[in-house]
Parts: C-alpha cells; structure tokens; sequence
C-alpha cells in the first residue's frame, strides 16, 4: 500500500477520466452505462482514500461507499430497464440509431 | 425524536405515504384510476395544509432533525409549498392523457411522489450525503416517468438520452462532493462552511477545491439544463409523455436550484466570489441560445423545452446576482430572493402551458406540432385565453406573474454595482423582448389560424380544468398582489444568509 494520498487520488482521477471517455466514446447503451458505473467507483476509491488517510473521516468513509454503492446498483436497475425498453422497440443498443427527434 | 421533529419532517412523510399508498391501493384495488387520482389529490391538500401549518408554528425559526442532516426552516417550507403544488398540479393534468394510452395511473402517481419527495428533501438537506441522495432520489423516478410509455418509440428514446446524460452527470457531481467532503472533513454543510470560512481566502483555492468546485458546477449546470450542458432536454422533454414533459420542466429544474441553494449558497459560500465568472457566462448563453433555438421550433413540446432553457438563464441571473454582491449585504439577498420568486412564478405559468397542451391532447393522435393549435381561440375559446394568459405571463407583460419574476431578477442584478451584471441585465431584457416573438406565435396561430377540417371539438375533463383554473388563478394572482409571495421568499433568503 502506497503512503501517499495524492497517489490513490491520481489513480482515482485517471479511472474517473477513463470512465468519462468511455462514455463519450462508446456508442452502445450498455457500454455507456459500465462506463458510468467506472466513474462512480473512482468516486469510490476517492472516498475510501479520504477514510483511509484522514483520521477523523475513517469512520464515515465506509459508510458513505456503502451508500453510493446502493444508489449505482438502484441507477443501474433504472437504467437497464430503459435500455430493455428501448431495445424491444428499436432492436438495437446503439445510441446513434435513436434519432427519431428532430435535432 | 420529540414531537416538533415529528412535526418538522411531517410534510416530507405524509408524501412518502402516499406514495406507498398508491401502491398499496392498486394491489388492493387493481385499475381503478379514479380512486387512486381522488386520494393523491386529498392526500396532496392535506399535505399543503399540514406544510402551512408546520410553517406557521415555526415561524422564522428552525429545527433540525436527524443530528442536524434535515432542517425545517423557512426555505424548506417555501420550497415544500412549491414542490406539493407542483405535483398536485401534475397529478390534475395527468389522468386525461394516461388514460386513453391505457396508461396505469397508480405507478404513475407513486413514482411521481417518490420524486417529489426527493426534491422535498433536497430542499431541506444540510449534509452532503443526503443531498446526494435526495438528488438520486428525484432523478431515478424522473427517468421512469420519462420512459413512461414504454411502447413509445419516442418515450423510451427520451428516457434513455435524460438516463445517460443525468447519470453520466450525476457521476460528476459525485466527483465533485467527495473532494469537498475530503477537503473539509466533514458533510455537515454548517461545518463545510466553518472551515471554507477559516481560510479566509488565505489559501483561496488549491488545485482539489478547485476541482471539486468545477465538477460540482459541471453537475448542477447539467441537472438545471444550462448551456452547454443542455442537451439533453430537448428530447428528453418532446419524447416524454406530455404531462410528464410538464412536471419535468419544472419539478427537477426547481429542485436543482434548491440544491444549488443549499450547497453553494449554504456550503461554499465563502468561495462565491471565484464562482462569479462562470454564473454570468452560463446565464447569458443559456438564456440567449435557449431562447435563440426556441424561435425555430415548429414542435410545442420542443419550443417549450428550449424557452425552459432560457428560463434557467433568467433564473441563474438571480444567482450571479447574488454571488456578485459583497457578503452580508441587502443586494445579496434580493438576489436569492429574486430566484425563489422566479421559481415560483415560473412554475405555475409553465405548468399551465403544458396543460392546455395535454388538454388538447386527450384524444390520442392529436400531434405536438403548433398547427395543431390552430383556430383554438375559435374552436375553445376559454382554453385558447388560457394558453393566451399563460404564454403572455411567459413573455413577461405586466400585471401577470412573469413579468414582476423578470422584474425583480433585473433589479436585483441592476443593484450590484457590478459591470458583468449590468452587462447581463441588459441581455436578459433583450432576450425577453426577443422571446416575445416565439410566445406570440402561438397566439397569432391560435386566433388567426384556419383549423384543418377534421379537428373534433375539444373536451377538457373536470379535473383538467381544476388544475388549469388553479395555475391561471395563481399566475395571475401573483402578478396582481406578489406581496405575500415576495414576504414568504424574504423569509426564505434570509433564512439562508
């Protein structure tokens, strides 16, 4: 384990962006939807760090990945059941094929 | 707990019942829509009552519950007041449209309370953790209500865009929380504030707060569809179900500036003045593109979108108005206090807009498309000035609603002895004047117009007609006589400073 704290944040900031470019650059849904399940755990990793290093947050650090972690599962399930619901209609995952909206 | 604590998260209970009650009522009843519209609507006045009443025994004074997590002040109860209205409004207009689609309406309603009483909370959380979690706990039933016709091509094509991108943001917001939180030590907002304070602009900003402050902003920007972060609002408004387009218009936008309200004005207070470049850029853009691209639209859904979009500019004017002031002063609060007024207004003449929208559209098959307004001022004439009321109170004519809500925005940005905000108080009057011309539009179509020869009379239900005699009775009420509602929004700002 790394002594530093800036470490984990660098590491954390890199998943973070890893996770915005896989949003902006897939085009699937489903891919859109792991990428952002990648960011929120980098914010995981931010907070753990945070608890980890700093005494007096080490108690609620836990807590509050705890939480975050139960609100991705909760956005996942809403947002897989869109996508379901899109596919039946559209039968494809592909972002790019939904443009039935005037620009 | 004791019974003030009790009595302090009241209103906030009472919706999360009835959201439960909806449930519980269609496993026991199952289709009977009309039972479960009758109780939401008692349920939701009983709730006003009991919110008026939690407000008056309180007074200007505040009760935090939950070890200081929740906080009855005057902003909650001003806040709870606008988010009961709203859902009551949404819950009028609703049935008329869901049931020809077929469209359950028990689901419908508790998903929707669900929503509200996260905006509810939003509107009273003074830890970072809840507020996040209330966020979550208003967009997730807000991406359901999107994607609400699930056999709508265009429904679920809305939802998954509003999905993506509120996730997506909602990430970064999250991002944004935790450096704070790391920074500070602690979610305690009031605690936030104190060691923000202590430094003192010694240390302003080091590269984490910096981060954490323009990821925070990047979130809010996206939640209040403000350019360049609007993109999703168009589809998200035009795909969704029409009364659902209403509330989302609204409910979510006004919530997000409760949470802005709690976390930046509440929280990071003491960075405001690093934060006054970005609120003046993000007002003028939004507001003139918003209403820009609203001038091209021949969808009413969309038009409304994009005019909801330079709704945000005029809005955020009040915040800018506010962070520009220096702390402690009058100009700071009349910022706030513009915003509070301008939600309020804005809610009720917007959401009236949509109604006459969905009254039109009780009849499956009738389109967005503006044509579809046209010889309404002949073919209903009572509904046609509805609209008419509505769009010119969006326009900003004197005595409605609107027009003392931009009013006060400008004077309060004209108060601050700033050049950026001069600057921005005479672009949000251009752009009132330019948004005329999309607003009128409608009128013109509406009066002038030739209806195409199979348009059916139009038949508004009795509960349709309630809640637009409701918003037409408050747009116009609070143009003629804003005193009260301008007292309630002093309280609020001040309860906040």
């Amino acid at each position: 384990m790394s002594q530093s704290l800036d470490a984990y944040l660098v590491l954390a900031s890199l998943l973070f962006c890893i996770g915005t470019f896989g949003f902006l650059a897939r085009r699937n849904a489903i891919a859109m939807l792991m990428s952002i399940e990648l960011m929120i755990n980098a914010v995981n990793l931010v907070i753990v760090a945070f608890g980890a290093f700093t005494p007096e947050l080490a108690d609620r650090a836990s807590v509050i990945a705890l939480i975050v972690m139960a609100v991705a599962a909760a956005e996942a399930t809403v947002g897989l059941a869109i996508v379901i619901a899109i596919y039946r209609n559209r039968r494809t995952p592909l972002v790019d094929e939904y443009h039935s909206m005037r620009e | 707990m004791s019974a003030q604590e009790w009595l302090a998260i009241g209103p906030l209970l009472a919706v999360f019942a009835l959201a439960m009650l909806a449930v519980v009522l269609d496993i026991a009843r199952p289709g009977r829509d009309r039972l479960v519209t009758g109780v939401m609507v008692v349920g939701l006045l009983g709730a006003i009552a009991l919110t008026g009443y939690t407000a008056w025994y309180f007074g200007g004074g505040e009760v935090e519950v939950f070890g200081g997590a929740y906080v009855r002040d005057a902003l909650t109860s001003f806040l709870d007041l606008l988010f009961l209205s709203i859902a009551l409004l949404t819950i009028l207009f609703s049935p008329d449209y869901l049931h020809p689609r077929r469209l359950p309406m028990a689901e419908y309603a508790s998903t929707l309370m669900f929503a509200i009483s996260g905006a509810m909370l939003l509107g009273a959380a003074r830890d970072l953790l809840v507020l996040f979690l209330a966020l979550e706990l208003l967009v997730l039933p807000g991406y359901m209500l999107a994607g609400y016709a699930k056999r709508d091509g265009l429904s679920t094509e809305g939802a998954i865009k509003y999905f993506l991108l509120g996730s997506f943001s909602s990430a970064i917001f999250l991002f944004g929380l935790a450096l704070v939180w790391g920074f500070a030590g602690s979610t305690r907002i009031p605690e936030v504030a104190a060691v923000l304070t202590s430094l003192d602009g010694a240390v302003s900003l080091t590269p984490a707060l910096t981060m954490g402050l323009a990821l925070l902003t990047a979130g809010v920007a996206f939640k209040i569809a403000a350019v360049p972060f609007h993109y999703w609002t168009p589809d998200a408004y035009q795909g969704s179900p029409t009364p659902v387009t209403g509330y989302l218009s609204v409910g979510p936008k006004v919530a997000a500036f409760a949470l802005i309200l709690r976390l930046f004005v509440d929280a990071l207070a003491p960075l405001k003045a690093d934060w006054v470049p970005f609120i003046v850029v993000l007002a003028a853009l939004t507001m003139t593109l918003g209403n820009l691209v609203a001038l091209t639209q021949d969808n009413i859904k969309r038009m409304l979108a994009y005019s909801s979009i330079a709704h945000t500019g005029y809005i955020l004017v009040g915040l800018a108005a506010y962070a520009a002031a220096p702390p402690g002063s009058d100009t700071e609060r009349a910022g706030l206090e513009a915003l509070l007024f301008y939600s309020a207004a804005y809610s009720f003449m917007n959401l009236g807009a949509f109604a006459v929208v969905t009254a039109l559209q009780k009849r499956t098959g009738v389109t967005s498309q503006i044509t579809t307004f046209a010889g309404l001022g002949r073919r209903a004439p009572l509904l046609g000035a509805l609209m008419f009321l509505f769009l010119l109170s969006l326009t900003g004519i004197p005595p409605l609603a609107g027009f003392w809500a931009k009013a006060y925005v400008i004077i309060a940005a004209v108060q601050v002895d700033s050049p950026w905000l001069i600057g921005l108080a005479v672009l949000t009057v251009l752009n009132a004047a330019a948004a005329a011309f999309y607003y009128l539009r409608i009128a013109v179509v509406m009066y002038m117009g030739e209806p195409s020869e199979q348009t059916a009379p139009v038949q508004v239900g009795r509960l349709v007609s309630a809640g637009l005699v409701l918003s037409a009775v408050a747009t116009i009420l609070i143009g003629l006589v804003p005193g009260p509602v301008i007292a309630f929004a002093q309280e609020a700002a001040r309860a906040l400073l």
